[in-house]
């Protein structure tokens, strides 16, 4: 399995691999990190699953940052994703008893998010009959900087197809790897890696020319 | 001219991915290929783009309302389940009466908030905005919707759905009545319109999740639905005062909203509803015996109508329906219910004039009114021609 060498700001164990031991070489870190990730998540559902309700205010501290910037970047619009992750959180409870934990929980929530999120523009797409196209504007002064760019990456990001937009936000905001990607989506690497070159190949495109 | 293999030699270099043969086969191409170090380099500008972007905090308010809503663990501690036992041994023999009675209440809450939703779901963007034409205005449209303001060919007459409609007289009797426009220019329904609760429950997904589902439009559909809020029992009850009262009070609302409520129809949740001081507290509450000792009350329980639609197949998938219980969880249908306009228009003759009409049954069983309900840019088509049609 291949690694991304990139630090991961708020990925799945961001936390927890900050204090990890650093005499190990990068792939058995990463590995490491995230088996003990995956471990104090199993630790929280099984608390939630015996009654301990203190345990589901564990996992929405964990991940509900993560799933809503996740929403946020796949919506470009901040009630939405907090509705989509609120949803997401009620799903993941309900269906708890349903969840295997032999498989990753974070590759559920993860799921969860990036499939309730296409819904909601599927249903946008259907009330809203008319919408302007995203602007991409080019690079220039602004008088805030962080907005700008702001605005500028959630204009680039919905220009991109839906599914597309999906790998380059687990890619570039969650910076999992292509695995990781292939894991959530339920895809094969290949396509995610298809999807991220094309999408990223169209977003080069538009932002030199800084085109409508 | 690149190769496939080289693109994608440089875009797995920027994602971190190479081998480190692969890394040094990047390095060679970039000494070699200024081409390939064009690319590099725009790619590297589209990936810094994303790294210059920051991570935003989520509403404070997050964490609480999805513990809020959360369902009991799905299964309890062997101490506290036997604990549960025990309280429930005890209490269920000596509460079986009053249970059979709350739910009644519990669900007649909810049908009485599907009424509103119905309303909601018509007029979700009407009055429209003050930036939009339209009669009547100082109302601005719920915020998630600015910036997709329709198009004036939107809301024309052109839309075949909207002619169906209008060429239909029931609905152009329902339109042109003095009751339509009374609600329309109603005080209690301008204020409930633009409440910050009525406008969290329309923009909110569960909302949307509801009115879009299934077993909510056969519900809608139903006969039994449909007499049995034209019934005069039931016209009577949603105006009763003291039903009023009961659904306003702190305890109905607690036990609305209780995480036991919300999986009402499991007998051990319904169990732990009972045992709960939230429940107590509506029993206690003067509202709430008013309401059962009422004519009206027993006289709807009665009611054959009531009874085909508590045992109707959509209602149930309706009530068990993870959106609508989401709904009538949230802390905005709370302040909705709570809300001093919506109970005002509750209560208004020409609201219940409107419900228990020929004519809203009508436009409630037909296709187009579940169009309606789900595009705004219908709605808000239908209710300009409805104002058109008045003047």
């Amino acid at each position: 399995m291949h690694v991304l060498a990139r630090g991961n700001p708020f990925g799945a164990g961001a936390a927890d691999r900050a204090d990890a031991p650093t005499n190990l070489c990068p792939s058995e870190l990463y590995l490491k990190e995230t088996a003990a990730a995956d471990e104090q998540d199993r630790a929280l559902v099984r608390r939630y699953l015996e009654g301990q309700r203190d345990a589901a205010g564990g996992l929405v501290d964990r991940y509900q940052k993560r799933l809503f910037n996740v929403a946020l970047r796949m919506l470009d619009n901040a009630q939405d994703a907090e509705d989509v992750t609120q949803t997401v959180f009620l799903n993941a409870f309900l269906k708890l008893r349903t969840y295997d934990p032999r498989y990753r929980f974070f590759s559920w929530v993860y799921r969860m998010t990036v499939n309730e999120s296409l819904n909601v523009l599927k249903r946008r797409r259907r009330i809203v009959t008319v919408e302007d196209e995203p602007d991409i504007q080019a690079p220039g002064a602004a008088p805030d900087r962080a907005a700008e760019v702001e605005d500028r990456v959630g204009k680039a990001l919905m220009c991109l197809k839906p599914d597309d937009r999906a790998v380059v936000v687990l890619r570039h905001f969650v910076a999992f790897s292509y695995e990781e990607i292939a894991d959530v989506l339920e895809i094969p690497v290949r396509t995610v890696k298809s999807r991220l070159f094309t999408a990223r190949e169209r977003l080069r495109l538009a932002l030199s020319e800084g085109v409508r | 001219m690149l190769s496939q293999d080289q693109i994608e030699l440089i875009h797995q270099e920027i994602d971190g991915a190479n081998t480190p043969e692969g890394s040094a086969a990047f390095r060679s191409l970039m000494e070699h290929d200024p081409e390939a170090r064009a690319l590099a380099a725009e790619l590297r500008r589209v990936a810094g783009l994303f790294s210059q972007a920051g991570e935003r905090e989520p509403p404070p308010m997050l964490k609480r309302a999805i513990l809020d809503a959360l369902p009991q663990p799905a299964r309890a501690s062997p101490r506290a389940s036997l604990r549960w036992a025990a309280q429930a041994l005890r209490l269920v023999t000596e509460r079986m009466e009053e249970a059979i009675m709350t739910k009644k209440t519990v669900l007649i809450g909810s049908a009485a908030a599907a009424i509103v939703l119905i309303i909601a779901g018509v007029v979700s963007s009407w009055p429209p905005g003050s930036h939009e034409a339209g009669t009547i205005g100082g109302v601005e449209q719920a915020a998630r919707y600015h910036g997709r303001a329709m198009t004036e060919a939107d809301v024309s007459l052109k839309n075949p759905e909207i002619q169906a409609l209008f060429q239909n007289d029931e609905v152009l009797q329902l339109v042109r009545s003095e009751a339509f426009r009374q609600v329309m220019d109603n005080q209690a329904f301008r204020q409930l319109v633009a409440s910050d609760a009525y406008r969290q429950i329309v923009a909110s997904q569960a909302y949307q999740q509801l009115i879009a589902s299934q077993a909510y439009q056969q519900l809608l559909a139903s006969q039994a639905y449909q007499q049995l809020i034209a019934s005069q029992a039931y016209r009577q009850m949603i105006a009763n005062q003291a039903f009023r009262d009961m659904a306003a009070s702190q305890a109905y609302q607690q036990v609305m909203a209780s995480q036991a409520y919300q999986q009402v129809a499991a007998s051990q949740a319904y169990q732990q509803l009972m045992a709960s001081q939230a429940f107590r507290n509506l029993q206690a509450n003067q509202a709430y015996q008013q309401v059962m000792a009422s004519q009206a009350y027993q006289q709807l329980m009665a009611s054959q109508a009531y009874q085909q639609l508590m045992a109707s197949q959509a209602y149930q998938q309706l009530m068990a329906s993870q959106a609508f219980q989401q709904l009538m969880a949230s802390q905005a249908f709370r302040n909705l219910e709570a809300n001093q306009a919506y109970q005002q228009m509750m209560a208004g003759q020409a609201y219940r004039q409107i419900v228990a009409s020929q004519a809203f049954r009508t436009l409630q069983a037909s296709e187009t009114f579940r169009s309606l309900a789900q595009n705004q840019a219908l709605s808000q088509a239908f209710m300009r021609e409805a104002m058109r049609t008045q003047n």
